[in-house]
């Protein structure tokens, strides 16, 4: 399944990242290209979290040293949104709840925040119900959801679930699912195993901290372990 | 709808805005509503009020105050229920940013001859970043006793994260505050006609720019 000569689509070198002053990234390196699904694994603290908020731009991290090319653009002088719409995508690991703003307007508002990014003709209320029904299927989640605010009283693997609709949605280049299985059924795992495919990723990163990292055999990843000091990529299995 | 000049960042040189407002519901079954959208002056006490004298008669109160810098809003409303069966509904909504400070000071009387009152109360504030302040003072008196009292409040934060969570998904900051406000408002923009609301909203958006990130 993965080609040598495939497109790199993400290339980390020597990353080093801080919080406040506590080094939390010490010179990670990764290299992701088209088609592949790796996994980042590592005990507790060992900075998993952090290397997909920084990948994102998280602004309460601070890169110190080295570099992310995404697609040939250095992610590093990018604003949040901007890697956002270039097609970065990260699934939370504790999804925020958005009071008063209704999933569906907040799915509308991304979705054509990313639209008018690329040229294409930006879905009014009309049209993108339209496109936000395929996918729900494609996620199994009940069209109930749309109109309650963002994760507002959603459970656990609800929120998970919603971020994978988000992502069918947005169609990115790189997914980022930060331990998107933690909290799943094995159904709803199936669906996010299978998410970059269906959805189009190009590639896929997933962070996980289970010993037997259930996603990772499900869609036959490679392996990355995360040290803090660096993340090395070979064929598991 | 108030606006005045806040000032410099720190307040200096802004308008101080002390305002009584007050209505009389006179006659049976008659009804005074106040809507106020509050964004203006460096300090603002402003407490429009009704008297609901006639039986029946009902009050309403919804508002929304926004601060930003160093305003200082103390707002609210006064329901004063004298007449039989009289029902009050207050919806406040306030937001602070900045490093401003933002009450809702609220009295709620019963008095002894009004039989079968009701009042409604929801206090709700948002608070923007982690330098602003949000109170509620609900002052509540209650003389007979077949009425019915009910105060709801809440506090919310937009933090960091939120906004994150948003700028993640491709949305800008600034779009990311507006749909929050807009949500957080929702209640007291819905009593307002249409192409008002949406000046209301704009205006929040336009006071609140630049106050985060």
């Amino acid at each position: 399944m993965i080609n040598e000569n495939s497109e790199v689509i993400l290339s980390v070198q020597n990353l080093t990242a801080r919080i406040d002053n506590t080094p939390i990234l010490k010179g990670v390196n990764l290299e992701i290209k088209a088609g592949e699904i790796h996994a980042i694994m590592g005990p507790n603290g060992s900075g998993k979290s952090t290397f997909s908020k920084v990948l994102a731009g998280h602004p309460d991290y601070t890169v110190t040293e080295g570099e992310i090319v995404f697609q040939g653009q250095n992610l590093l002088e990018l604003e949040p949104e901007e890697r956002a719409r270039a097609g970065v995508f990260l699934a939370f690991q504790y999804p925020l709840e958005i009071t008063g703003v209704s999933n569906l307007d907040f799915l509308r508002v991304a979705y054509n925040s990313s639209a008018k990014h690329h040229g294409l003709e930006e879905l009014d209320a009309f049209d993108f119900d339209e496109l936000v029904q395929k996918k729900l299927g494609l996620v199994k989640m009940d069209a109930r959801f749309l109109d309650r605010s963002v994760n507002e009283g959603f459970s656990g693997g609800e929120k998970k679930r919603n971020e994978i609709l988000q992502m069918a949605l947005l169609e990115p280049k790189l997914a980022i699912l930060d331990e998107t299985d933690s909290g799943l059924d094995i159904d709803a795992l199936k669906i996010v195993a299978n998410g970059g495919e269906r959805t189009g990723a190009a590639g896929q990163c997933n962070v996980t901290h289970h010993p037997l990292p259930t996603i990772a055999e499900l869609c036959g990843a490679r392996l990355c372990s995360c040290d803090g000091r660096r993340a090395y990529s070979h064929h598991w299995l | 709808m108030q606006n005045w000049f806040a000032g410099d960042e720190n307040g200096k040189g802004g308008i101080y805005n002390f305002v009584t407002k007050r209505g009389l519901c006179a006659g049976v079954n008659s009804k005074i509503s106040w809507t106020q959208v509050e964004t203006g002056s460096a300090i603002t006490w402003k407490y429009p009020g009704c008297i609901l004298v006639g039986d029946n008669s009902v009050g309403e109160f919804y508002s929304v105050a926004l601060t930003n810098n160093k305003q200082q809003a103390d707002t609210g409303t006064k329901m004063v229920h004298i007449g039989k069966n009289t029902r009050s509904t207050i919806i406040s909504k306030g937001i602070s940013a900045g490093r401003s400070n933002n009450s809702y000071r609220g009295q709620v009387k019963i008095g002894p001859k009004a039989d079968g009152a009701r009042n409604y109360s929801q206090c709700d504030s948002m608070l923007i970043g982690s330098d602003a302040g949000a109170n509620t003072f609900p002052y509540l008196q209650v003389q007979n006793n077949t009425a019915k009292v009910e105060h709801e409040a809440s506090t919310s934060k937009i933090g960091e994260d939120q906004l994150f969570y948003f700028t993640q998904r491709g949305v800008s900051s600034e779009d990311a505050i507006s749909m929050m406000i807009s949500g957080f408002c929702k209640d007291v923009f819905n009593q307002l006609p249409m192409e008002f609301a949406v000046e209301a909203d704009r205006l929040l958006s336009l006071k609140l720019e630049g106050s985060v990130g």
